[in-house]
């Protein structure tokens, strides 16, 4: 209960995300008197709360329920519980939330992370492909050298940062490590991780292409950067940037067409839709989809829900959620109502019968 | 027990691995530029279509600088910083881009010691500058021209031309790719530097 109070507290500041991840999915809460560099757990957090309800639970059925038919309907009542609490861990552990951005007429094959960055080095040298080495920003946050999976590039990570203010930097301000691409010209400046819904951390990394003895420079290369930087090494072309992690699907969606309905004479939102085609070519699949709220498109186990717009209702931004345990509330939502519902003939057949004896 | 230890069990393959990838994708158009976080509703107020970074203001009318092309050459514009995408007709790796920036960019030599980083060669100094520097002479003013070739099995090469106009933005043209079909399309490229004129 308190941790549920908290947690809700705590969105304002720290955002749904970090909440749940500062009470709900933590082993303990940690707090720190505010500027200070240090911090002492003061309470449980909800995994210990969790399993130990769970252990409790599992050890009060095994001990006090007698095996019998006679409690059949608290048996599954109880397992239900206990699947339900279950479910929780198995969400934390295995969920993955993305999202897609498609504009009108545009066709999307993968999704991106909401929270995970990524570096992409991208030979585009091909004119029918590219060749993409994505490293993960949380591996170049601890990590002075990168290999490039089989290709002779290695990166010199010289300094990494989780959140950064990037500024043009001033004639008299002390000169970039940067050497090369738009890094000399930025000024930036180390920022505090932020977690709540609307920001976003700018991502950026001072790296060092090095290939063959030769370095390429010092790029500075950010997620604030909109354009990639590119340098060319054995006549072949890569483009750098930061850019949200992304996962390539074995399918793609084409937004067909985006619908954003008002109430008449007013500017409150009635309806969001977005009518996306699903092209599936290892299935021979090309079928039309509505999504819209509260009716999201479950395929190849991803759900991707209605979630957002822009672009003067040209894009739409639809959440992709994979979670494998997607199922088990509802099992556990059945098993507990046809526990209650056996528990409850159960006991109607016991009550009817001892009324029977009475009579006669 | 095993309903409470299959979770535990999950909870550690939850871990990913942290490691740098490889794939392959087929060329697509760009995907729209990164939102931030949110899950539902509205983008965050304030942020507009987040991911945009403002480009240089493309100068239009007597600021913006005209050329010619010769026959076969083809003209995109390009979104992010390119103002143009000049494509010669020749085979192989070869481009031609035009970029408006304002301002002096950072400067002559920084530029053309970007420029050699792209194509793996080391920095130079102003002397080594001027000496490298060929001027072109056009209707828009007088064209610097560079001409670099890198080393290696595969040679790249870049003629890039810089010249700042009345309005103070400084345009950059660039003919970049592998040495051989840069060779080809160079002629052309200093006839369009030739043919630069202000709208």
């Amino acid at each position: 209960m308190v941790l549920v109070v908290l947690c809700t507290l705590a969105q304002v500041p720290l955002g749904t995300y970090g909440a749940v991840n500062m009470y709900m999915r933590s082993i303990l809460v940690w707090w720190g008197p505010e500027g200070s560099t240090w911090i002492i757990p003061v309470f449980p957090g909800g995994t210990i709360v969790g399993l130990i309800l769970t252990l409790n639970l599992l050890a009060a059925t095994v001990k006090r329920l007698q095996f019998t038919w006679a409690k059949a309907g608290l048996w599954l009542v109880h397992l239900g519980l206990i699947l339900l609490v279950s479910g929780e861990f198995v969400s934390a552990a295995l969920q993955v939330d993305d999202r897609m951005a498609i504009e009108q007429g545009q066709t999307v094959n993968f999704v991106e992370s909401y929270r995970d960055t990524e570096l992409a080095i991208i030979d585009v040298t091909d004119p029918a492909f590219d060749e993409v080495f994505a490293v993960p920003t949380s591996l170049l946050a601890k990590a002075s050298t990168v290999n490039l999976p089989n290709n002779p590039i290695t990166l010199n990570v010289k300094r990494f940062f989780p959140n950064a203010a990037l500024a043009d930097r001033g004639p008299m301000e002390p000169p970039s490590i940067a050497t090369a691409g738009v890094g000399p010209s930025v000024k930036i400046e180390e920022r505090a991780v932020v977690s709540a819904d609307n920001e976003l951390n700018n991502t950026s990394v001072f790296v060092e292409p090095v290939a063959a003895g030769r370095s390429y420079g010092i790029w500075l290369v950010s997620i604030a950067l909109g354009a990639p930087q590119s340098f060319i090494h054995e006549g072949r072309t890569y483009m750098m940037s930061i850019r949200p992690t992304r996962h390539y699907l074995p399918y793609a969606l084409t937004l067909k067409k985006f619908s954003h309905d008002k109430y008449p004479g007013t500017d409150i939102p009635k309806n969001f839709s977005s009518l996306v085609q699903i092209s599936n070519p290892s299935k021979g699949e090309a079928r039309d989809v509505l999504i819209y709220m509260n009716q999201p498109l479950r395929y190849e186990g991803r759900t991707f829900y209605q979630a957002s717009f822009g672009k003067g209702d040209t894009l739409s931004i639809l959440q992709v959620v994979e979670n494998p345990g997607w199922l088990l509330p509802y099992i556990s939502c059945v098993l507990v109502t046809i526990g209650l519902l056996v528990h409850f003939a159960i006991m109607l057949r016991r009550s009817l019968s001892k009324r029977q004896e009475k009579v006669s | 027990m095993i309903l409470s230890t299959i979770p535990m069990l999950l909870l550690s393959l939850g871990c990913r691995r942290e490691e740098a990838t490889r794939y392959r994708v087929p060329k697509d158009a760009a995907a729209p530029a990164a939102m931030p976080s949110g899950t539902a509703g509205m983008p965050p107020p304030g942020m507009g279509v987040p991911g945009d970074v403002p480009a240089p203001p493309r100068p239009t009318g007597q600021g913006a600088l005209k050329w010619s092309l010769p026959p076969g050459w083809t003209e995109g514009e390009a979104g992010g910083m390119r103002y143009a995408t000049l494509k010669p007709p020749v085979q192989g790796k070869v481009e031609a881009t035009v970029v408006v920036l304002p301002g002096m960019a950072g400067g002559e030599l920084s530029n053309v010691n970007r420029w050699r980083g792209q194509i793996g060669l080391g920095p130079i100094d102003e002397q080594a500058l001027a000496a490298a520097r060929k001027p072109i002479k056009s209707k828009a003013g007088t064209v610097s021209v560079f001409d670099f070739t890198g080393e290696g099995q595969a040679k790249s090469r870049m003629v890039a031309g810089l010249i700042t106009t009345n309005d103070g933005n400084t345009w950059f043209l660039k003919l970049v790719g592998d040495a051989g079909p840069v060779g080809k399309a160079e002629p052309d490229f200093m006839r369009i530097i030739g043919s630069l004129h202000l709208d």
